[in-house]
């Protein structure tokens, strides 16, 4: 099964406009989206989840026309919104029973079976009579996680699960989503880079609301090769250093910022070679929408 | 440092749009409350001037308790906000202590609240000025009656409101214990409410009423008019205390409040869930089972079964609910204990009123409805969960219908719970008759179709709005809509939303004749409700979208042909019971709305009443015959007058006024000799003839007619009671009469007004000798003889007055022939109903004569509680009137059971038909209960000398003759057999009645002998005031005048005329003192008030072993004019002067009592009683009108030793 999207734009009513012709084609693997916070990622999501209209294009899955046959997608469907809360004063067992009703799941042993199988698989059994209201946040995600995986889904959609999560939780998660079937669309939407990193074979870069790359995580990390650089700066060069440079990121590193900078060669000798990672690609990619020419830095 | 906070509170306050909406809302609703009729709050009755000081200071306390709900949201969310906001740590770490703190927050949120409130302020005040309203009903404008009202009652309510909800915000820490604590408030209120139904525990009740309305009704009950239009309710007595107490709990509250309130974030709030620890990692790498998905009919079944469910649970495990649960629950029970009580007597728990107390629990269930509507069709959107549920494969109806469900089977499972409720306390008041069927049938058709449809209402509105708190704004809205719709003259049931009613339960007949109407608008109204819910589900929310174009481009995929089938469906079966019910209504019978029937009342009265005082002859013989079809509820009269010229000149022309209702159709009317129609008018159906030979004095003539009375389908409105299945009562009202017909009338004189007529004159001058030949029953006739055959349904006994002649039965009908050996008034009723009898034979002595009085009474079966204390009446009456007044003119009385759609007893010719819903029902068991089934019964037999042998002239003083008169020989008979307390205890009630009558006249109040049908008057005042003279004068003195009015007036030839209460105060002249002559014109002419009240008791013991009492008391006697300016006058009065003791069980036991002269304003005895005296007072037994009774009695202390 495939998931197309075809020159699919989206105009909000206040006038922001969150998806710019987005055009996607998505098979079967875990699929990462990766964009900065309001890139549009939740718009594509929603909409892929028939939760939101577009004002033109057309999503395919399968045989299935998303935008018309909300119901046939819905049936197959896993959808983790980004976020979302439960009712307090349930607890884990019976929301789960009863959101597996609404899947469709009839038949009360299968449907018995399957919920306890899935709070053990995210590891709620233990807290499944208690009250969903004393929950953690990762309890609660993995708790998403499971109403997703109610009714053996063909495509899974994860908005931006990992955030917010601590680093122990989060690779619990991550290691959830990593077992998902091989047979299945499952998109997996982040801004934080490493969930991609570690768990997707294809991915997508998304900045304000376009795609601004696709394909292998890896051909993108090999692209830029050999092409990123280092230094490390006082503050008060940065801004001059910015001027100069295609600076794609820079964080602090005891106190001082660190620079990465993109080019074919080293800028000069007081930068130094670094292993490029997808971190990199991505900045290199967001920077590059975010520049004034709209070209890729590396085009 | 405080003074930083209250001035950040205010600064937040001013840039939050809801501080200006809250006021906006209560400018708006008190300008429209006072300047218009669209929305009423509280108000005047009668003369009372629209903007008199008591009715603006009611409005304003109303308004006040009405809404709480902003001084909740204001005052609760001050300390909350910060929980909230999660800024409490930013503000607790500040240096501030916990006082300034408090204190800063809440004076900030009071004065925001204060301006809030202040926009009902200028609201009334705006309203006084618009261009619209009536000079009449207003004052001038004066500033003070608005501002007195607002800083006594309104300030106060919000200090000691806003003081609750601001502490309990702060310490629950969450809005929906604030919203849920204004419940209890309301409890308080209600509880009040209740109290004050019995006239004993009004003064607790004004205590404890936390708005201080009950206390401003209480404080202003017995003002007049003219007190009313200018007294401000000042703060004193009840009130001060009423308002002390109500600052100190306030008060209270806050200090405890401050003491428990902590200071610091760790603190959890009272209801905060504990968060769970989490377990070790476990091996997670287990295989996930295949469900199998299954989609269809049984699946939608299973998925709305359990979402409907899951609605159910969530909305039972509210808090909000179940304190509203509780709340009504508690109210149902506190009201049953009070429920049907007449004059303090319990009515028999009997079902139907058990489901009139439930419908109490409406108010509930409507605020249940349009809260939880709201909450379950944002359930979702509001716990967040809703991407998740919209994205499940469910059809887009079942989210919709299964809330629609959940709410439902709520319904259904309260009022499970209101019968089982039910039918406990019937357990409890020790009644075991339940009628569980008709519990169902009514909870669950007439209640349960008012919350389906209200319900469907108002999911549709929080659908289409999208917004909470507007959709129940909305709601709000539109309940106002409705009653504007009403007054705008759209009255008809077909444009008012769920009006579908089925009408009073009558144990006689069942709902009878209701149930159609019934069905076809709960039919009709469910076509319309079920448009409207294909409508939300079409536009409902799913998605994270909720623009309205967008709504409708997803819902265009959700029309789907299943759906598009069932809404065409919805829409035929509303069409065709419109157009069914249309037809019914306004095509085959006739409908008018009240604008309409009172224009048309009025142009009759302009058309004809030129013909009021035109000689016309008069009936001297009915002869009818009358078939009864109660199933049909139809019924076929046929028969003729004979009228005879009592004047002294021909009669060319005779007018006849048929029946004008539209269910009434005559298929002839002729003379006995030639005449042609002179004009008939057909919109009044009032038909002038031209005798071709004219009558002539003296000359009788026979007027020949049939008419036909039909039920065809729904009338609107439900329809006449008169004739049902079973239980038929008309009378003779209902045939034609003679010339210009006054009760046609238009009555109120503020729609005579909007129809250009003059006020209503409500009788004729005493001394108006056109009124003088006119008896108080109309212009007709003068006394008839009387004969009647009624024919029924076989198992109906009809009646009629008159003795029965034949009985027999024919073509499977009943008949029964009646004929009346002497005259009698021209005032008959016809009745049929299946009837249990129960006889009884008296014998009446006079003098050397005995007579044999048959005794019957006609009831329903199982109504048998009270015969006989009906029957001991009959024969204690009849003894006592005919030995003290004249024989008693016939030789049979009936009593005739009717269905409880008035509630009334009637004096007819040896009948007196007698409604279910008073005396039958009544539960006299408590010694102290005063017997009401034996007083009416009393007072209605004494009618049969009181109208049916004297009969007053139909002017000022008519009702005087007729029911004082009444009410003082059924208080003879009472005192005879009951003692001195039940007395007391009946004339408190009908000084009462007299006392708030009088303040709510709407033209004058007369003095008591110039009465004009002022029920308050002839009935309390009459009682009353007939009570005291004959314990002034004598009962053998008050009985010897009777007798000699009767002999002299009971003949209409003898005088040439009809008496008057100037005659009859003649009589009791007679019989009075001098020295007590000035009673007469105190109590019958003028209007004459009392303030007694005892100043001082102290007693010591004697050495004799008596004990000596010094008691001072004071007097003043006010006269008052018709609208209620009272003047004092000299005092010449005697009055009685009473000591009490206690009996062993502690009861008052009078030791003394006496008249005393009062020529003084005070005054000081010295009484000497054999034992210790307890209390003492001026007038203890209250026989005077007084409107402060309570401090005619003080508790006597002993002297200390000097």
């Amino acid at each position: 099964m495939e998931l197309i999207i075809t020159n699919l734009s989206k105009t909000y009513s206040n006038g922001v406009q969150a998806l710019k012709d987005i055009e996607l084609t998505i098979g079967t693997g875990m699929f990462g989206l990766l964009g900065p916070n309001g890139a549009g990622k939740s718009s594509l999501m929603r909409t892929l989840a028939t939760l939101q209209e577009p004002d033109t294009g057309t999503i395919q899955l399968g045989d299935i026309n998303v935008l018309t046959q909300k119901d046939e997608v819905r049936r197959v469907l896993g959808y983790l919104p980004q976020e979302f809360g439960v009712y307090p004063k349930v607890s884990a067992e019976v929301l789960l029973s009863h959101l597996a009703v609404l899947k469709g799941i009839t038949n009360n042993k299968e449907r018995k079976e399957l919920v306890e199988a899935l709070l053990h698989k995210t590891n709620l059994y233990d807290a499944r009579k208690k009250n969903l209201g004393g929950y953690s946040g990762g309890m609660k995600q993995r708790f998403g996680i499971a109403q997703a995986l109610l009714a053996n889904p063909k495509l899974i959609i994860v908005d931006e699960p990992t955030a917010g999560l601590d680093p122990a939780e989060r690779n619990r998660f991550l290691n959830l989503l990593s077992e998902l079937g091989e047979n299945t669309v499952v998109i997996l939407s982040t801004h934080i880079v490493d969930d991609v990193k570690e768990l997707c074979t294809k991915m997508a870069i998304i900045n304000k609301g376009q795609v601004v790359h696709q394909g292998n995580p890896q051909a993108a990390i090999d692209a830029i090769q050999g092409k990123v650089w280092k230094k490390s700066i006082e503050k008060a060069e940065l801004e001059d250093y910015k001027q100069k440079f295609s600076v794609i990121s820079e964080r602090l590193l005891a106190g001082k910022p660190e620079i990465h900078v993109l080019a074919d060669a080293s800028p000069d000798s007081t930068f130094e070679s670094v292993e490029a990672d997808l971190e990199d690609v991505y900045f290199s990619y967001i920077i590059g929408t975010a520049t004034p020419s709209q070209e890729p830095v590396l085009a | 440092m405080w003074y930083q906070i209250f001035k950040f509170e205010l600064h937040y306050r001013k840039a939050r749009p809801a501080t200006y909406i809250y006021f906006a809302i209560l400018f708006l609703l008190s300008f429209l409350a006072i300047s218009t009729d669209a929305v009423q709050i509280g108000g005047g009755a009668g003369l009372v001037k629209e903007n008199a000081p008591a009715t603006i200071a009611t409005m304003m306390g109303i308004m006040s308790a009405f809404f709480m709900m902003i001084t909740s949201a204001i005052m609760g969310v001050a300390v909350l906000r910060d929980f909230e906001h999660n800024t409490d740590s930013m503000m607790f770490v500040n240096p501030i202590s916990k006082f300034e703190y408090l204190i800063g927050r809440f004076a900030g949120s009071f004065i925001v609240l204060l301006f809030v409130f202040s926009g009902m302020f200028f609201g009334f005040i705006l309203g006084e000025f618009m261009p619209w309203r009536d000079a009449d009903k207003l004052l001038a404008f004066n500033f003070w009656n608005y501002w007195q009202p607002f800083i006594v009652f309104v300030i106060p309510n919000l200090l000691f409101t806003g003081a609750i909800f601001f502490m309990i915000g702060a310490l629950s820490r969450k809005m929906v214990v604030v919203y849920s604590s204004w419940i209890f408030i309301f409890i308080f209120y209600q509880v009040a409410l209740i109290l004050t139904r019995e006239i004993d525990n009004q003064a607790i009740a004004a205590l404890i009423d936390p708005f201080a309305i009950t206390t401003m009704n209480f404080a202003t009950q017995y003002w007049t008019v003219a007190e009313q239009n200018s007294q401000v309710v000042g703060l004193e007595g009840l009130v001060l205390q009423n308002r002390i107490i109500w600052l100190i709990v306030g008060l209270v509250i806050m200090i405890g409040g401050y003491f428990s309130f902590s200071f610091n974030v760790v603190r959890s709030s009272w209801f905060k869930s504990k968060t769970i620890k989490e377990t070790k990692l476990v091996n997670t790498s287990i295989d996930v089972p295949k469900a199998s998905t299954k989609y269809g009919l049984s699946t939608y079944v299973t998925q709305i079964a359990t979402q409907t469910i899951f609605y159910f649970k969530q909305i039972f495990k509210s808090v909000p609910f179940q304190a509203m649960v509780l709340c009504g629950f508690s109210i149902l029970i506190l009201n049953s204990y009070f429920m049907g009580r007449v004059f303090g007597i319990y009515t028999y728990p009997t079902t139907y009123l058990m489901i009139e107390e439930i419908q109490g629990f409406n108010l509930f269930f409507l605020i249940i409805l349009v809260s939880y509507a709201g909450e379950l069709v944002w359930k979702e959107r509001d716990a967040k969960i809703d991407l998740i549920y919209d994205a499940m494969p469910l059809l887009d109806f079942i989210n919709l219908i299964s809330k629609f469900f959940g709410l439902l089977l709520t319904y259904v499972t309260l009022l499970v719970s209101l019968i089982v409720l039910g039918v406990a306390i019937q357990t409890f008041k020790g009644y075991y008759n339940y009628e569980i069927g008709l519990y169902f049938s009514h909870l669950f058709s007439e209640t349960l179709t008012f919350l389906v449809l209200f319900t469907i209402l108002a999911f549709f509105i929080q659908v289409m709005v999208n917004h909470k708190f507007l959709g129940h704004a909305l709601m709000v809205v539109f309940f106002l809509f409705s009653i504007v719709l009403e007054q705008w003259g759209v009255e008809h049931n077909l444009f008012q939303f769920g009006s579908a009613e089925l009408g009073p339960y009558s144990d006689m007949n069942g709902y009878g004749h209701f149930v159609p109407g019934f069905s076809w608008y709960s039919l009709y109204w469910f076509g319309f409700a079920t448009l409207l819910f294909a409508a939300a589900v079409i536009f409902s929310v799913r998605g994270s979208e909720a623009v309205m174009k967008i709504r409708w481009k997803v819902g265009q995929l959700r029309l789907t042909r299943p759906l598009a089938i069932f809404a065409i469906s919805a829409f035929t079966v509303f069409l065709f019971s419109g157009f069914y019910i249309y037809y019914n209504t306004t095509v085959i019978n006739d409908y008018n709305n009240s604008d309409d029937a009172n224009a048309h009342l009025a142009k009759y009265e302009k058309s004809l009443k030129q013909y009021e005082f035109l000689p016309q002859p008069m009936i001297v013989a009915v002869n009818m015959k009358v078939d009864i079809y109660p199933s049909q509820r139809d019924y076929v009269a046929e028969g003729f007058y004979v009228v005879e010229n009592p004047h002294e000149k021909p009669i060319e022309e005779v007018h006849i006024q048929l029946n004008p209702d539209k269910q009434f159709d005559y298929e002839y009317v002729r003379f006995d000799r030639d005449a042609t129609i002179q004009e008939n008018l057909e919109e009044f159906r009032y038909v002038v003839y031209d005798l071709k030979k004219p009558l002539n004095p003296g000359e009788e003539m026979k007027i020949e007619f049939k008419t036909m009375f039909t039920t065809n389908g729904i009338v609107e409105g439900g329809g006449s009671t008169g004739v049902v299945f079973n239980g038929t009562f008309f009378n003779s009202f209902d045939f034609p009469t003679i010339g210009y017909a006054k009760p046609l009338e238009l009555q109120d004189d503020d729609d005579r007004k909007d129809n250009g007529l003059e006020p209503k004159v409500r009788q004729m001058e005493r001394d108006d000798p056109r009124g003088l030949v006119i008896g108080a029953l109309g212009d007709d006739s003068r006394g008839i003889n009387f004969e009647i055959v009624i024919s029924t349904e076989p198992d109906q006994i009809a009646i009629a007055p008159g003795y029965i002649q034949r009985e027999w039965e024919e073509n499977n009908r009943k008949y029964y022939h009646y004929k009346m050996d002497i005259p009698i008034e021209n005032f008959y009723n016809i009745i049929s109903a299946r009837y249990e009898v129960e006889r009884d034979v008296m014998i009446i002595k006079n003098d050397t004569l005995e007579k044999e009085i048959d005794l019957e009474i006609y009831y329903h079966k199982g109504h048998e509680y009270n015969l006989e204390s009906m029957m001991k009446s009959m024969k204690h009456s009849f003894e006592y009137f005919s030995k003290n007044f004249s024989p008693y003119q016939y030789d049979q009385m009936r009593i005739l059971e009717f269905p409880r759609y008035a509630s009334f007893a009637q004096s007819f010719a040896n009948t007196v038909p007698f409604s279910e819903a008073i005396g039958f029902m009544l539960k006299i068991e408590d010694e102290k209960d005063v017997d009401i089934a034996y007083y009416v019964t009393s007072h209605e037999l004494a009618h049969q000398w009181w109208a049916h042998q004297v009969m007053s002239a139909n002017v000022q003083g008519s009702t005087m003759i007729v029911e004082s008169l009444s009410q003082y020989s059924a208080l003879m008979v009472m005192k005879q057999e009951y003692p001195q307390e039940h007395m007391q205890e009946f004339l408190k009630e009908e000084l009462n009645r007299y006392l708030r009558g009088r303040s709510r006249e709407d033209k004058r109040e007369n003095p008591l002998a110039k009465v004009e049908n002022q029920q308050y008057i002839r009935y309390g005042k009459g009682a009353v005031i007939m009570y005291a003279l004959q314990d002034y004068i004598g009962e053998d003195s008050v009985n010897a005048a009777l007798r000699r009015y009767v002999r002299d007036w009971s003949d209409f030839d003898k005088n040439g005329r009809y008496s008057t209460t100037e005659d009859l105060l003649g009589y009791f002249r007679e019989v009075t003192s001098d020295s007590l002559a000035y009673l007469i014109d105190d109590m019958f002419e003028k209007i004459v008030l009392f303030e007694n009240k005892a100043e001082d008791a102290l007693y010591e013991e004697k050495d004799n072993g008596k004990y000596e009492i010094e008691l001072t008391v004071s007097t003043k006697k006010f006269e008052a004019d018709s609208l209620g300016n009272t003047y004092e006058l000299p005092l010449i009065d005697w009055v009685d002067i009473g000591v009490y003791g206690e009996n062993e069980d502690g009861d008052d036991k009078l030791l003394y009592l006496k008249k005393h002269k009062m020529d003084q304003h005070e005054k000081t005895f010295m009484i000497e009683v054999e034992e210790e005296p307890s209390k003492a007072g001026i007038d203890p037994l209250i026989k005077l009108i007084d409107r402060n009774p309570d401090d005619n009695v003080k508790a006597a202390s002993k002297k200390e030793a000097a």
